[in-house]
């Protein structure tokens, strides 16, 4: 069978059961918790049920949400994708340098588009073909991106500031229409495509055969070398698309959230809180939201009752901690789910 | 009281050593040649590649090279686990001068105790630890955070017609100048009872959470009078949530920083309002001049900490707007 008929094949087969039985209990239990929050911060957080403050954490979380989706797609292919931060700023970066430097806002994205594929395929390549694990894989370029960046673009700078007079700067961090940013739409269409991607492309089907069974996948003859190309590639682009908006956004392009921040941990967080279990082959779009919900609520409602920095992190640790072992007690480990790397 | 006391007690007399330096200068150059040439210097920064230090390490470089000194930059890159290492391979190689940036008032207290009782004269730069040394150079962190205070109540207190809401967003909570300011803060907010604190969260530095700060608190509160940024370069981030949610003209965005061009930009875009500059660059030639003292053995009478205060430089927007308080690297 060659590689486009198993495709073909792996398309018309049955969609896995993603999204219902015990196996998404962890999602369920999120879902419930998401609920509490908002029912309780309604009535004891005054300003916390507006309209003006669900765009404020629509807006907020348009980043993580994006990030989410290209992490949710590689952890489902059984992969991770450590680079996935230092990809965001890199990609902020050619963009911010090309647009400050004069270059026209579609020329600058072309380039930014293109720098950030190669980068996927590179990852994709290292992984797939010198058949290097994903994790070190991704450690490392993740490395090597922010070190090539700093010093040989940005020439030992931390900070790359984006002027708000600069008017594409201004477009991606404007209103489209009152009431809706720039950010929501890439947010909403990021989580289409993604959807579009694992649900109905056929790649999307060889994807989640690789997350279930890598080595099976491979047997039966599916394409998985071009898959996790199309997967890190994927990953690549939503990186990009986040650092865009973030840049616009706060008006810099920050290396220490590569290096120091805890962005690549919530980001972890959000998919694995949704409840794609880290060993792959589950999850979708839905998934996602659930997890990006939590955490958007969790951290608004945190900062609308003052909480420091290091109290927000505490508590966010103590959520993952009591939706696992819900989950855990709800849906104990057999013989199918107690795998390498199952969580 | 006595504590104070000394302090402009040692001020004082550090800026009479300095300045009779400046007045005999080609002689103390020439015979501080003579003295210092070959001595080894080492600046260990919380990171380079920021304005602030760079700024830093520009002018006393300049100093090593007219002394004929070393001096060697190490740099932590915003790693403190990195910063604890590198300083304890300083100690290690006994420099003359050992100039460490302090991220916390703790971090490096034990180190800086170890070096000094080995005979290294240890200046800290900036950021003060709570543990004393030869000498320190940098912010009056007291004075900036007294004075964006006061003139923050006189913008948004009683009589202005604001609703006196103030959101403040330090570095970090531990870190020597956000401990410092928000103490002298809200010492002068405590007498004035209309100014109402809605929230005081750390933005790790980083301009992104400063922003989400903002656009959160900006929502809950929109008759916010004023920001209290502690770093112009996080600031940007909450100033331009201002922005963004429409309210530059009536929230005011106050903040401080080394004062390099990039500060007068953001004031000049309406970005931020006010900038408390400590002139990093003068800081710099401080630095330098006080590394020089100190390879020469100078030290106070009785073995204190000599206290260099940064001069301030206020960058305020609207008509008296002066881009040449800026300095460019």
């Amino acid at each position: 069978m060659n590689s486009t008929n198993a495709a073909n094949a792996a398309a018309m087969t049955p969609t896995p059961r993603r999204g219902v039985g015990r196996k998404n209990m962890l999602e369920r239990v999120v879902a419930v918790a998401t609920l509490v929050l908002v029912v309780v911060f309604s009535f004891s957080i005054d300003g916390f049920a507006t309209l003006g403050n669900l765009r404020v954490i629509l807006s907020n979380s348009a980043s993580l949400a994006i990030l989410s989706c290209g992490m949710a797609v590689v952890i489902i292919s059984r992969g991770l994708d450590l680079s996935l931060i230092a990809q965001m700023v890199a990609g902020a970066t050619i963009f911010g340098i090309l647009i400050s430097s004069g270059v026209t806002a579609p020329a600058a994205l072309l380039v930014a588009i293109v720098a950030m594929v190669v980068f996927g395929f590179l990852n994709a390549w290292l992984i797939a073909y010198v058949e290097i694990p994903a994790m070190l894989a991704t450690l490392a370029s993740s490395m090597f991106l922010v070190g090539l960046l700093r010093f040989a673009i940005l020439r030992g700078e931390f900070l790359l500031l984006l002027p708000k007079s600069n008017p594409t700067v201004a477009f991606l961090a404007g209103d489209i229409v009152p009431g809706i940013s720039m950010p929501v739409l890439l947010m909403v269409a990021t989580l289409a495509a993604t959807w579009f991607l694992l649900n109905r492309a056929s790649v999307g089907r060889v994807v989640y055969a690789m997350g279930d069974n890598f080595q099976a996948a491979r047997l039966a003859g599916l394409p998985v070398r071009t898959s996790t190309i199309v997967v890190y590639v994927f990953s690549a682009v939503t990186a990009l698309i986040a650092g865009l908006i973030m840049a616009a956004a706060s008006g810099a392009v920050d290396f220490r959230t590569v290096t120091n921040g805890t962005l690549l941990f919530d980001v972890i967080l959000v998919v694995v809180l949704g409840g794609i279990p880290l060993r792959g082959g589950r999850g979708g779009v839905r998934n996602i939201v659930v997890g990006v919900a939590l955490i958007a609520i969790m951290r608004n409602g945190m900062t609308l009752m003052d909480f420091t920095t290091q109290t927000q992190d505490m508590l966010k640790g103590l959520v993952l901690l009591t939706a696992i072992v819900t989950d855990n007690y709800l849906n104990p480990r057999d013989a199918e789910t107690d795998t390498v790397g199952d969580l | 009281m006595p504590y104070r006391l000394g302090n402009i007690f040692r001020t004082a007399a550090t800026a009479v050593l300095i300045g009779a330096c400046a007045l005999i200068g080609t002689n103390i150059v020439a015979q501080a040649d003579s003295n210092i040439a070959g001595k080894k210097v080492i600046f260990v920064p919380i990171a380079m590649g920021i304005s602030l230090t760079e700024g830093w390490a520009r002018r006393m470089r300049e100093h090593a090279a007219v002394h004929g000194y070393s001096l060697d930059v190490r740099d932590a890159a915003f790693n403190t686990a990195t910063m604890a290492e590198l300083v304890a391979k300083a100690i290690s190689e006994k420099p003359d001068v050992l100039v460490v940036h302090n991220p916390t008032v703790q971090l490096l207290a034990r180190q800086i105790k170890q070096a000094e009782s080995e005979g290294i004269k240890v200046l800290q730069i900036n950021l003060q630890s709570n543990q004393p040394s030869a000498a320190f150079v940098g912010a009056n962190w007291e004075r900036i955070g007294r004075e964006i205070a006061e003139d923050i109540v006189k913008e948004c207190g009683a009589g202005s017609g604001k609703s006196g809401k103030v959101a403040i967003i330090p570095g970090q909570l531990t870190a020597a100048d956000s401990v410092i300011m928000n103490e002298a803060a809200f010492k002068v907010f405590e007498q004035h009872k209309e100014i109402e604190v809605v929230s005081n969260q750390a933005s790790d530095w980083e301009p992104e959470k400063a922003r989400q700060i903002t656009a959160t608190v900006l929502q809950q509160h929109p008759d916010l009078c004023a920001i209290f940024g502690h770093w112009d370069v996080h600031t940007m981030g909450a100033g331009n949530a201002v922005k963004d949610a429409g309210k530059a003209d009536s929230v005011l965005v106050y903040s401080t920083g080394g004062g390099d061009d990039v500060a007068c930009k953001a004031v000049e875009d309406g970005i931020q309002d006010r900038i408390w500059s400590y002139d990093a660059d003068g800081q710099g030639r401080d630095a330098g001049t006080m590394v020089d003292l100190l390879l020469q053995g100078a030290a106070t009478a009785d073995g204190s900490m000599m206290i260099v205060d940064s001069p301030m430089k206020i960058i305020k927007a609207g008509e008296g707007f002066d881009p040449s308080l800026c300095w460019k690297m």
